[in-house]
């Protein structure tokens, strides 16, 4: 018998409760921020509960893409606890999240092969999902071509979606069909797995999954449409007909030629200057998919007030485990070359308060 | 037995021209667990080298490997451990590449023509929906006014497809429903071909493409498919055919080449973790006391220069550097196991295998009394045990486990004098001899057996303070020692506790027969009781004055002395708590006695087929879920009250160096 609310998730949430405050406090955040170069950066982070993930990098392996590598094995870690101790209906949705991930090393993998096919440089680059993978990657890498890479994923969950996505793939030589594609399978399979909950679980997932999706979903038919030039029919195709505020409407609008910023003020009133943002794509829009990010935030954080007893949290706590990271990301980036501070932090997702 | 292999730690300073030499000879014995050699101003340049070819070799390898999966050939038996020589990358190319180019023309064949046949059954599945059409397809797809296509389409882009379609006229129908493929028509204008066609692409639609040669009708073409899958079919046979007989021909080759490669592998792997000088490599690691001579030996015979500094470790303190190999008896393994999930012992401490194979079998049994079920149980474990059932054989080491479990349970059923559920007078009926318990019946005398439980787990509990304390004595934990709460003055408050719980329970049937003893001797339970009692209340606070810890009190007195009283009552609920779970061996031997006669109210009287039937289900039932129930009990006590007394775990395992991986000894 499926296990819910207080008995079901008594252990869950109190573990979860306890992760969620090892992430970076605002203080703890802001030192690292305010740190003068990549080296204190490293030095600050290694106080933080990053720091046992950093302490077997030797000093000569402290770049600014190992460290990224490093400290995602925290949010890998986080998953598998997670996921371990969750109640039994839940799992398959907080595994097909973190699949997010193995998309991510999937895609990584396919570009590897086209550009620059050598292994010791891409698994520096990919998600350390451990155990939990379907992806030979090392001899995917090593097939030599797309097409014998794709062909070693026979009998795991990509072998039908890619199948279909190859055939345009060696008509078009273009890794964007299967990267297409695969974006659609997770977030439908993603959504799937949401609605197949019930009660409370099925309601705060939607609101979560639903609003990481209505980012996602969002930003696909901006960018499809500014940089791409696609046609209407393609960016319906190539979007999904669901989400949490963003509806079906809103996508065909957008796609159909109408005002991109009056869509995305009427669906969040909250983003300011979202035509200024327009008006300069290139720059515009990924401000415009950070203040998205945020609002995603804000609904994660929204599941930790009231009932505890319900997948909100975990699925919460993750969410915001991920972003934390790409903030930090963000960070490691913008210290190791040196960039300025009033032009990386717009890009970061939490507020740095101003020095003294 | 009672403690891991004693070890000591090995440092071999090797010339470089050795290197190999003294590598083969510490794979060769699997009795050197290495360690990394990543000294302070010890120079790795050339550890990149051998790091790639160690990726050289693992590279191989996969390759030789992907060979023999394609001709279905097993990796065979692992070579004797004089097979260590490292091959020449080059010659193993060679080799590699002459065996894969040969297999490679068959297999990529091969696969071609399963592609083909994937393909011709897919245009057969797509045109069987429109077989009794009569038109002509090419004519169809080449028509002046009307743009179609006719294809498979993943069934998740169904809808979005029509909905990117609203704003053209078109025909979309669906020829076979399919929960994965859809079989699809879409028709429309031919002046909005461009846009029909963009949404059928954007949504994966895959168009039929009949290859050449396949014309007319529906009906015509499904004729010359099934013509043209026979003859695939055909070809793949004899090509199937080809890749046996090449099987056959390289078989051999391909597994000494497998193990060439993954010799090289394992010893190139190693070398990448020495350190090296100038023109020498530094080597460290572990090797067991007693293998230490032999193999200091073959070193030495192996390079004349080598030098070797042995570092003796001692038992005492933590050492959790030290890996911890394990000494025990084909008996005893299956109990290795059950300690290996709790945790692996530390080098330092003692080994609970010898006393959870005394102690596990002991509690099941008493729990579960019966000398039929008992049998069974042994039986299968017996038969677990010996790999009998191939696909069992993984289970081999809980066989063990059952089978010792089973006897145990066999011994107190005629103590219970219990066989099949059948106790006293039932055996007579309808057995047709007697068995009368050798010691007593649990249903008959249900206090009698609750209380000795207690005794039972006394006498495991203070076993589990003794040896608490000696594993405290031998790591030099004198604050643990002696004012830890399973040290001295844990063990004395825990002597005063039964004490006073003696005197307390005297006249009670129940009470433990141990604690009224203890009660009975002259001493000062009460006085004690306070002296103890305080000595546990500030524990942390006498630990830290023997340690030398300061502050002495962590937080304000306040807080202290809260968490001084919370302590004693913890202390004292476990105690407690611990002490009385034991109940439950008596009490499980009472309900196994109960059930027993809960089936026989429900089989009836009357020894007929309906009787026999239900005690047969009742058997199952005990066999399988009253097994499992009894399992997990003794498990927890095993764990949570016993080992909880003395055993901390967390040692390293053991992996020495070698060839062929073997299972922990």
């Amino acid at each position: 018998m499926a296990s819910s609310g207080v008995s079901g998730y008594a252990a869950i949430s109190a573990r979860v409760r306890a992760m969620y405050s090892s992430l970076l406090s605002t203080q703890e955040f802001a030192r690292l921020s305010e740190t003068p170069d990549f080296p204190s950066l490293i030095g600050q982070l290694k106080q933080t509960a990053y720091g046992p993930y950093l302490e077997s990098l030797k000093e000569k392996d402290l770049t600014s893409r190992r460290v990224n590598l490093q400290i995602k094995g925290r949010l890998a870690d986080s998953y598998y606890s997670v996921i371990h101790i969750a109640p039994e209906q839940t799992r398959s949705l907080l595994k097909h999240l973190y699949r997010n991930f193995e998309v991510g090393n999937l895609k990584a993998i396919l570009r590897g092969i086209v550009s620059d096919p050598s292994w010791e440089r891409l698994q520096d680059i990919l998600f350390p999902l451990g155990s939990l993978t379907v992806l030979p990657a090392q001899a995917m890498v090593e097939a030599g071509s797309v097409g014998s890479a794709i062909e070693l994923l026979q009998g795991t969950v990509y072998d039908e979606t890619l199948s279909f996505a190859m055939k345009r793939y060696s008509a078009e030589q273009n890794l964007f069909p299967l990267e297409v594609a695969l974006d659609l399978f997770y977030w439908r399979q993603l959504w799937h797995e949401a609605k197949r909950l019930q009660g409370l679980d099925r309601d705060q997932a939607l609101r979560i999954i639903g609003s990481l999706m209505d980012m996602n979903n969002l930003m696909w038919v901006i960018r499809y449409r500014v940089y791409h030039n696609l046609s209407e029919e393609e960016l319906i195709n190539y979007t999904l007909p669901f989400g949490f505020h963003v509806r079906d409407e809103d996508i065909r609008a957008i796609a159909a030629g109408a005002d991109i910023a009056s869509v995305v003020e009427r669906v969040y009133p909250n983003i300011a200057d979202v035509e200024a943002l327009l008006a300069e794509p290139r720059s515009g829009l990924p401000l415009l998919e950070t203040k998205l990010k945020r609002h995603v935030m804000q609904q994660c954080l929204a599941a930790f007030s009231g009932n505890p007893f319900h997948i909100g949290i975990p699925l919460a706590f993750l969410i915001l485990s991920d972003l934390e990271i790409q903030d930090l990301t963000v960070l490691i980036e913008a210290k190791s070359s040196k960039m300025p501070d009033e032009e990386y932090q717009p890009y970061l997702l939490r507020t740095v308060t101003a020095k003294v | 037995m009672f403690f891991p292999k004693a070890m000591t730690e090995l440092e071999l300073i090797v010339p470089a021209r050795d290197l190999l030499a003294v590598t083969q000879i510490l794979s060769r014995y699997g009795v050197f667990h290495q360690t990394d050699s990543a000294y302070p101003n010890v120079a790795t340049g050339s550890a990149n080298t051998w790091q790639e070819t160690a990726a050289s070799y693992a590279a191989f390898e996969r390759r030789i490997q992907a060979v023999m999966q394609t001709l279905s050939i097993d990796e065979g038996e692992p070579p004797s451990a004089e097979f260590d020589a490292m091959v020449e990358t080059e010659a193993l190319r060679l080799a590699v590449e002459r065996i894969e180019e040969e297999v490679k023309k068959t297999s990529d064949q091969l696969n071609i023509e399963k592609k083909r046949l994937e393909q011709l059954e897919n245009i057969l599945h797509q045109l069987e929906p429109v077989e009794d059409i009569e038109l002509d397809i090419a004519a169809l797809r080449n028509s002046r006014y009307t743009y179609s296509t006719l294809g498979l389409i993943p069934a998740a882009n169904v809808d979005r497809l029509q909905t990117s379609l609203a704003r053209v006229p078109y025909v979309f129908l669906t020829l076979r429903s399919d929960s994965q493929k859809p079989v699809v028509w879409l028709a429309g204008p031919q002046s909005n071909a461009d846009i029909l066609d963009r949404a059928a692409k954007s949504a994966y639609l895959d168009p039929l493409s009949l290859p050449e040669g396949y014309e007319g009708t529906p009906a015509k073409i499904i004729e010359s498919l099934h013509r043209s899958i026979e003859e695939t079919n055909q070809k793949i046979e004899e090509l199937k055919n080809t890749l046996a007989q090449y099987a056959k021909e390289h078989g051999g080759q391909l597994r000494e080449l497998l193990w060439q490669a993954h010799t090289s592998r394992v010893l190139s792997d190693a070398i990448v973790r020495y350190g090296q000088l100038k023109h020498t490599y530094v080597v460290t690691g572990w090797v067991p006391v007693d293998d230490l001579e032999d193999l200091t030996t073959r070193l030495r015979s192996a390079s004349r220069e080598i030098l070797i500094e042995t570092l003796p470790t001692t038992r005492y303190g933590h050492n959790s550097n030290v890996p911890v190999a394990l000494i025990n008896n084909k008996f005893l393994k299956p109990f290795q196991m059950l300690v290996n999930t709790y945790a692996r012992p530390r080098y330092g401490e003692i080994d609970p295998t010898i006393l959870i194979a005394f102690t596990f079998p002991l509690l099941f049994g008493a729990m579960f009394g019966d000398i039929g079920q008992g049998l069974v149980l042994f039986l299968l474990g017996w038969l677990l045990a010996s790999k009998k059932i191939k696909a069992l054989s993984g289970m081999s080491s809980l066989g063990g486990v059952i089978a010792a479990v089973g006897a145990m349970a066999t011994i107190f059923g005629f103590l219970y004098g219990s066989i099949f559920g059948f106790e006293g007078h039932l055996v007579e009926e309808y057995l047709g001899f007697t068995l009368h318990p050798l010691w007593l019946s649990p249903i008959d005398e249900i206090l009698r057996i609750l209380s000795f439980a207690i005794d039972v787990g006394i006498v495991l509990l203070c076993v589990g303070f003794l040896l608490g304390i000696f594993n405290h004595f031998r790591s030099k934990d004198w604050a643990h020692f002696i004012f830890g709460h399973n040290g001295i003055v844990g063990f004395a408050f825990y002597i005063v506790f039964l004490g006073l719980l003696g005197s307390f329970l005297s006249q009670s049937p129940i009470a433990p027969k141990i604690a009224v003893a203890i009660a009975s001797l002259p001493i000062p339970f009460t006085i004690l009781a306070i002296v103890f009692g305080i000595a546990i209340m500030f524990s942390s606070l006498l630990r830290n004055l023997v340690e030398g810890h300061r502050p002495l009190i962590e937080g304000g007195i306040a807080t202290f002395i809260i968490q001084s009283i919370m302590e004693l009552f913890e202390t004292l609920v476990s105690f407690l708590s611990n002490t009385l779970s034991y109940v439950r061996v008596g009490a499980f031997a009472v309900a196994h006695g109960g059930l027993s006669m809960a089936f026989f109210s429900i089989a009836g009287q009357e020894p007929d087929l309906g009787f026999w039937i239900t005690i047969f289900i009742g058997n199952i039932f005990f066999v399988v879920v009253e097994a499992l129930i009894v399992g997990i009990q003794t498990m927890r006590l095993s764990y949570y009250e016993f080992f909880g007394k003395f055993f901390t775990g967390g040692g390293m395992r053991f992996e020495p160096l070698t060839i062929t991986p073997k299972e922990e000894g």
